[in-house]
């Protein structure tokens, strides 16, 4: 449903975004993930139409954004990252100079309003809670939120883009709206960036990680943790701390490594790592048993996201090249270091 | 021409809903109707020669508002859009800029029209106490039609080159008193040929002429090309936004 092709977008001398591909097959979710500055609003903006690329191309639903703007941004729904609305105006007047705006006939905005209005939850029996007359500038931040949810979908696009929809939101809030999000990404293709992680995990299909303007990874959060991470670790809790347990473990075919963890008590907490694609958790087991430990827990480690992220987007000077990573970030557009940690572990 | 309509009706509500409406209003209305009362006074007393319709001389100071009104209706136009952010959910709908601006500039024309709309009442006064000739009365209100369309497509250009409002009003300030200027200008040069452009430009002879009932299709051809071009400009420099 998006086509984005080698998007590159400079600011004068700045490269925010360089040479970005990816595209959305319909009904897929797919969150973007970066760190501030990564180049997330800018990628978003320039798939929205709002700032053109210096170079590449972007097409939504098969229109081209260059040769046919107008019929690809009606198949497009864009929640900003700064909703600005009109402060003066009320919620319903607003939308219905939005519907207008996106040449919407009178009987089909109405009808449109009004069902924008009850799926973004701005309408309720309780008449306190039914906000649909009241003006935008007294609305809380997550009810103009809504709102801007509301002004995304009410044209139906088949396209949503969503720039860190939940930010600035209290708790309570950020549950609102991701589960509005959801229920929204069930019939459309979705867009999202944020760099909230557990909201990638939680709404996404994919992921895409964005640092310094390019795409350094990409895929499901699964296949991410598979390729990003190192070896596969289980961890076990065996009580007593029963002797010789190091060399034991470490003895176990497949085993790559056994380092004593953070121990409770009397016990003694061990984190195996092991060969990649084998399960040692049987074997494990099986060791336990035959030596006679008392295994209280065993859990399977897995890599988070946010282990993922802080590994992608971390550039610290030890890590490769001998190129200083500060100076990198105004690096230009000839950049020759594909010795970046995080190049290397992308693909 | 949807998109453009969507646009104006916004545009004119905002007017009406702010605040700022119904003071420009009132102080528009105080002054005006100070002018009025300062010309009737005049005209009553015996000593002075009246050659001309009443209302001429209304025209010709009560015009001089335009100076101050022009920054104050368009300041916000499109500055307010780029500070606030609005303007990122506005072009990422299907309209144009062109359409934007437009619309704006077609809402602030409104507004400012239905600002004139009680000095109606002046001329209705008037001619209950003696007779009126409604000709150079129609001409006047042209003539501050023209004029004030004119520059509030200047105000308007303003507005789009910066997301402060406060240096729109700066901008468009200096840009029309400019154009009030442009006159003095024509004393002070020897070409001929630039003489005659800068007294063409000339909008105090304009307005007396409107006030006397004289219809200058030169004029008002000036008034509708600076329009043209100054919405113009003002297309160009929303445009520009996106690149920087």
């Amino acid at each position: 449903m998006i086509e984005a092709q080698n998007l590159t977008r400079r600011y004068g001398d700045f490269t925010a975004v360089q040479d970005v591909s990816f595209s959305l097959a319909a009904g897929e979710i797919v969150g973007m993930l970066g760190p501030n500055g990564a180049g997330k609003t800018t990628t978003i903006r320039m798939i929205t139409g709002f700032l053109p690329p210096t170079s590449g191309r972007v097409t939504v639903a098969g229109k081209d954004l260059l040769d046919a703007p107008h019929a690809a941004r009606r198949q497009l729904g864009y929640l900003p990252e700064k909703v600005a609305l009109y402060n003066e105006m009320r919620v319903e007047e607003y939308l219905a100079y939005r519907a207008r705006l996106e040449g919407l006939g009178r009987a089909e905005a109405r009808e449109a309003i009004g069902e924008a209005m009850e799926r973004c939850l701005l309408t309720n029996v309780d008449p306190k809670l039914d906000v649909r007359r009241q003006i935008i500038g007294t609305l809380s931040k997550g009810y103009q939120q809504r709102v801007g949810l509301a002004t995304a979908i009410l044209h139906q696009p088949s396209v949503l883009v969503l720039d860190e929809p939940t930010v600035g939101l209290d708790p309570k809030q950020i549950i609102a709206i991701r589960e509005l999000i959801r229920e929204l990404g069930r019939e459309r293709t979705l867009l999202l960036s944020t760099h909230i992680l557990p909201e990638v995990e939680l709404l996404c299909n994919r992921v895409m990680i964005i640092d310094r303007g390019r795409i350094v990874a990409e895929g499901t959060p699964e296949s991410l943790r598979e390729t990003q991470v190192g070896n596969p670790a289980v961890r076990i809790l065996l009580k007593d701390a029963p002797a010789g347990a190091g060399e034991a473990l470490g003895a176990v075919p497949g085993v790559v490594s056994a380092r004593a963890g953070a121990a409770t008590g009397s016990d003694a907490a061990w984190v195996i790592e092991h060969e990649k694609g084998t399960d040692l958790r049987e074997a494990i087991f099986r060791e336990a048993v035959e030596r006679g430990w008392v295994l209280l827990e065993m859990i399977r480690e897995r890599a988070s996201l946010e282990d993922i992220f802080v590994r992608l987007t971390t550039h610290d000077v030890a890590a490769g090249s001998a190129e200083e990573p500060a100076a990198s970030e105004e690096a230009p557009a000839a950049d020759e270091t594909p010795a970046e940690p995080s190049e290397e572990t992308a693909s | 021409m949807r998109a453009l309509w969507a646009t104006y009706t916004r545009e004119l509500r905002a007017y009406f809903l702010s605040p700022l409406a119904y003071i420009v209003l009132f102080f528009f209305l105080v002054v005006n109707g100070a002018i009025f009362v300062f010309l009737i006074l005049n005209l009553i007393d015996p000593r002075v020669m009246v050659q001309d319709p009443a209302l001429f001389y209304f025209f010709r100071f009560s015009w001089l508002m335009l100076l101050l009104l022009v920054p104050v209706l368009t300041m916000r136009l499109i500055s307010e859009e780029l500070r606030s952010g609005s303007i990122e959910i506005l072009m990422t709908a299907p309209i144009t800029e062109s359409q934007v601006v437009a619309g704006k500039y077609l809402a602030a024309f409104t507004f400012y029209a239905s600002l004139w709309l009680p000095t109606l009442v002046y001329g209705i006064l008037i001619a209950r106490q003696s007779e009126v000739d409604w000709g150079p009365v129609a001409a006047g209100y042209l003539g501050i039609l023209g004029i004030g369309a004119f520059l509030l497509a200047v105000g308007t250009f303003a507005s789009a080159t910066t997301r402060s409002q406060l240096v729109a009003a700066m901008v468009s300030v200096s840009l029309v008193l400019l154009l009030f200027l442009l006159a003095w200008f024509a004393e002070r040069v020897d070409n001929e040929v630039l003489k005659q452009a800068l007294s063409y430009a000339d909008l105090f002879a304009h307005i007396d002429e409107f006030a006397r009932g004289i219809v200058d299709t030169r004029r008002l051809t000036y008034y509708g090309t600076g329009v043209l071009f100054f919405l113009f400009l003002a297309t160009r420099a929303l445009e520009d936004k996106k690149w920087r």
